[in-house]
Order: C-alpha cells, then sequence, then structure tokens
C-alpha cells in the first residue's frame, strides 16, 4: 500500500504531531546540555566524550520510550520499541536526538572542562 | 508528577555540582602536588585522573537529573486522528492536561463538535410545538399557583 493511501485511511493531526516534537525536541536540548557538564567534570577527550553523549542520548530516548511512550503504546497493542502512535519514524525517536543536541553538547562540554581543568 | 520530576533533579543538580566542585579541587590540588613535586624530585609522574567516587558521583548524578527531566516531560498525544478523536471523546480535557493538571492551552476539543450543532438540521416546527405545549402546561401549572397563593 502506497504511503498516500494510508494517509487517506488513516489521517494524520498535526497538531499532534508538533507537540510530539516539541516535547522531545525540548527534552533532547536540555539532556545534551547536562551530559556536556558531566562530559567536562569527567574530563572526557576526543572520541570518549563522543561516546559518551550517544550512550547517554539513547539512555534518554529509552527512558523517555518507557516513562511516555510505552504504558499507553503497549496497552493499545503495538509491539514493544515501536513509536508509531506518537511519532511518525522509528529513527526521528532514537536517533534525533543526535543532531539536536550535539552543539548544546559541545558547548557546555568546553565550558566545563576549561572550568574545572584550567 | 511536575513537583516530584522538580524534586528529583533539584537534588541531582546538587550532587551535580558537588561533584564539578569536587573535581576543581581535585585537579588543582594534583597541579599544586605536581609542582611542588618536580620542584623537589625528578618524578613528575601525577596520575591526572579523578578518583572513583567523583566520577560515580557525576555519573549517578547525571542519571538522577536525568530521570527527573524525562518525569517532567509533557504528555504526548497520538498522531492518528482516530486514536486522537476516540481519545478526546473519552475522555475529554482530563487527557490533555500538563504534568501538573493545568489543561493545554491549544486544547481544542471535540473536531467533530460541528456536526452535533447543525442549525441546518434543526426541527423548528417540533421545537415550537413543545414550547407551545411546555406554555400551556407551565401556565396552567402557574395559574394554579398563583391561585392557590390568593386563596
Amino acid at each position: 500500500m502506497s504511503s498516500e493511501q494510508e494517509l487517506q485511511i488513516s489521517p494524520i493531526v498535526q497538531e499532534s504531531l508538533m507537540h510530539n516534537s516539541r516535547t522531545l525536541y525540548n527534552l533532547q536540548s536540555l539532556t545534551a546540555s547536562l551530559f556536556g557538564i558531566s562530559a567536562g567534570i569527567l574530563g572526557l577527550e576526543s572520541y570518549s566524550g563522543f561516546l559518551f553523549y550517544l550512550v547517554f542520548s539513547l539512555l534518554t530516548a529509552v527512558l523517555f520510550y518507557l516513562v511516555r511512550v510505552a504504558p499507553s503504546s503497549l496497552a493499545a497493542g503495538k509491539s514493544p520499541l515501536d513509536t508509531s502512535r506518537y511519532f511518525r519514524g522509528p529513527f526521528e525517536f532514537w536517533a534525533g536526538g543526535l543532531m539536536n543536541g550535539l552543539a548544546g553538547f559541545i558547548l557546555t562540554w568546553t565550558l566545563l572542562y576549561g572550568l574545572v581543568r584550567a | 508528577m511536575t513537583f516530584l520530576s522538580r524534586v528529583i533533579t533539584a537534588f541531582g543538580g546538587l550532587l551535580l555540582t558537588h561533584a564539578c566542585y569536587s573535581a576543581r579541587e581535585h585537579t588543582a590540588l594534583q597541579s599544586l602536588r605536581a609542582a611542588t613535586a618536580s620542584s623537589l624530585t625528578s618524578s613528575p609522574t601525577v596520575s591526572s585522573s579523578l578518583p572513583l567516587d567523583i566520577i560515580l558521583e557525576t555519573l549517578i548524578s547525571t542519571l538522577i537529573i536525568l530521570v527527573g527531566l524525562v518525569l517532567g516531560t509533557r504528555p504526548l498525544r497520538p498522531i492518528e486522528w482516530r486514536v486522537w478523536a476516540g481519545k478526546i471523546e473519552r475522555e475529554g480535557e482530563a487527557g490533555f492536561t500538563d504534568g501538573s493538571g493545568v489543561v493545554d492551552r491549544d486544547y481544542m476539543g471535540n473536531p467533530f463538535s460541528v456536526f452535533e450543532s447543525r442549525p441546518n438540521f434543526v426541527d423548528i416546527r417540533k421545537q415550537r410545538k413543545e414550547f407551545a405545549e411546555w406554555v400551556q402546561k407551565g401556565g396552567a401549572e402557574a395559574t394554579r399557583y398563583y391561585a392557590g397563593g390568593t386563596q
């Protein structure tokens, strides 16, 4: 079935989509700054810092899924780790935070690293 | 929920601040020790890694703040129209509140409310008849009441 036909059969509420994306985006920007602070305190450098960010943003996505998505999504009969009740694609949910928060992460990472180590 | 998440976040922030201060003090102490050691002896091999308790405190406080922030996010809304409209029909305003129970500002109510009050489909004759009956009955009751009152 083509996606246009799918959209005709089960239409999508734009306001809800925007509300969900904004909620996720706010969380991701906030937590990215937080991870920058911890990475700066820990004094991580180069790849280990980015690995830290990768691990913790995936952890954020999992926590957000467990708290906000899973209870109603599983009750509605979706399979585990399926976010299609609230988001259009799985990529946006699981990996969108990596790009959204990277600038904030590097900003606070370098700032705290300089404050602690200098 | 919001209050709980704020308390958790504040507690984690306190721990993180403490970890940051500890790390700062530790590096200052290490650099001082390195300076004195290099002036006294010829072995400036001082490890620059943080002690385990500061690392653990940083990681744990990060996790605590993370949990607090995630608990403080606004509830999501279903994006499929049928699920969303069903939720409105079933829960009404109660399904569209933020964490502390305040209804969202952009809550627009039932999307089909237009169909439930269509002026074109009002049976005006029937309503007029009902009104006339009501007036007759009500008028009779009223006269009986007033008659009873005067007696």
